[in-house]
C-alpha cells in the first residue's frame, strides 16, 4: 500500500514537470516562430541559438521537439492513473530515454558548437533528467511491488 | 475509460495551469507603451548621430554580450549610412550572469570622461573574449588615455551609480534580453540583422 501511494507520488511529480516542460516548450515555441523575444536570463544566448541553423534538425525547431515529447510523457503519466498497465511505465522509460538523450546532444551543439546557452533548454535539460530519475525509481518500486 | 482519485488531481492541476496561462496572456500580451524621448535619451547617455534628427535609436547592451557584438556590424552600418538623420543612444544593461560585464561598461564611461567613449566602446567590443582585470588598462594605455585618471574614474561611485540607472531604467521599460533596441520610443523586434536596418530605414524616412 505504502509502496502504492509512492508510485502514485512518483507519478503525480512526473506529470506536474511533463506539465512544466509543455509549458516552456510552448513558450519558446511561440517566441521562435512570431519572431518576438523571449525572457532569456543568460544575455543574448537564447537568441543565439534561436538564429542557429542547428537548432532546426530536419528543419524542426527544437522546442516543437520537446512539446512533442513533453505531451506524450503528459499523456502517458496521466493513462497510468485510470489503468495498471505497467506498459505505461516503459513507454514513460522509452520517451524520457530519448529525452535525455535529445538534450544532452542539444546541450553539447550549444555549449560547443552554437557557443551560446539559452536558459529555457537549459531547464528544460535538467527537467528531462530528472524525469528519467523518478522513472527509473517507479520502474524500481514496481518491481518490488510485484 | 475509468478516472480514479488520482486522475480527477491531475486533470484539476491541468485546469489550474490553464487557467494561469490564460491570466498571464490577457495581462503579458498587452501593447507595450511608447516610451517618451526625455524616457530614453538621457542628458548624461553617450549618442553618435545628429542630436537634433527626429529618429532616435536607443540600444540597451552588455559589453560582454555575444549576440551585442554579433548585431555591432549593423549597428555601426545603420547609424554611419544615417549619420544625419538619426540619433543614437547607447545605455547600459550589463548582465550578471557576465563576470566582466559591469568592468567593461565601467571602462567605456571612464574613457568618456576623457573624450574617447566610442574609442572604448569599439575596442570592448574588438577584445570581448579576451576580458580581464588586466585587460581594461591596456585599452587605456592602448587610447592614450591617463591611466591614473582612468583607473580613478573606473571605480568612481557615480559611474557606478550611472550604470545602475540605465539599468533600473532598462528594467522598467521591458529590457529582458541584451541587445534590446527602441526605435522612437517603440521597442523593436529583431528577427535578422535586415530588420533593424529596415526599421531604421523606414523611421528616418518618415
Amino acid at each position: 500500500m505504502k509502496s502504492d501511494n509512492r508510485l502514485a507520488l512518483l507519478n503525480r511529480v512526473i506529470f506536474i514537470l511533463s506539465l512544466a516542460g509543455i509549458l516552456m516548450a510552448a513558450y519558446v515555441l511561440q517566441g521562435w516562430l512570431r519572431h518576438s523575444s523571449i525572457l532569456c536570463l543568460t544575455g543574448g544566448g537564447c537568441t543565439l541559438v534561436q538564429k542557429n541553423h542547428l537548432s532546426y534538425p530536419f528543419g524542426i525547431p527544437v522546442p516543437s521537439i520537446g512539446l512533442v515529447g513533453y505531451t506524450i510523457l503528459t499523456i502517458l503519466a496521466f493513462l497510468r492513473t485510470t489503468s495498471n498497465n505497467k506498459n505505461l511505465l516503459k513507454g514513460i522509460l522509452g520517451m524520457a530515454t530519448f529525452g535525455i538523450c535529445f538534450v544532452t546532444w542539444f546541450t553539447y551543439t550549444e555549449i560547443f558548437l552554437i557557443k551560446g546557452i539559452c536558459m529555457w533548454c537549459a531547464i528544460s535539460a535538467v527537467n528531462m533528467f530528472v524525469i528519467f530519475g523518478l522513472t527509473i525509481a517507479s520502474l524500481r518500486l514496481q518491481k518490488n511491488t510485484v | 475509460m475509468k478516472l480514479t482519485s488520482e486522475s480527477k488531481i491531475l486533470l484539476a492541476i491541468v485546469g489550474i495551469t490553464i487557467l494561469v496561462i490564460a491570466i498571464a496572456a490577457v495581462v503579458l500580451t498587452k501593447p507595450a507603451p511608447t516610451l517618451t524621448k526625455a524616457d530614453l535619451v538621457t542628458k548624461t547617455a553617450y549618442t553618435r548621430g545628429n542630436p537634433q534628427a527626429k529618429a532616435y535609436l536607443v540600444e540597451f547592451s552588455d559589453f560582454q554580450c555575444p549576440a551585442c557584438l554579433a548585431m555591432k556590424p549593423t549597428v555601426d552600418a545603420v547609424v554611419k549610412a544615417n549619420e544625419n538623420k538619426l540619433l543614437f543612444v547607447y545605455r547600459n544593461f550589463p548582465l550578471d550572469q557576465h563576470p566582466f560585464s559591469h568592468q567593461s561598461a565601467s571602462a567605456a564611461e571612464a574613457a568618456g570622461r576623457q573624450g574617447k567613449y566610442w574609442e572604448m566602446y569599439d575596442l570592448l567590443f574588438a577584445n570581448q573574449d579576451k576580458f580581464s582585470d588586466a585587460l581594461f588598462p591596456q585599452l587605456a594605455d592602448q587610447l592614450k588615455l591617463d591611466k591614473t585618471k582612468f583607473t580613478v574614474d573606473m571605480n568612481d561611485p557615480a559611474i557606478a551609480n550611472k550604470i545602475q540607472d540605465d539599468i533600473t531604467a532598462g528594467n522598467q521599460f521591458g529590457v529582458d534580453a541584451t541587445p534590446t533596441f527602441f526605435l522612437n520610443g517603440k521597442k523593436l523586434t529583431i528577427n535578422s540583422y535586415d530588420d533593424l536596418k529596415t526599421a531604421v530605414a523606414q523611421a528616418v524616412n518618415q
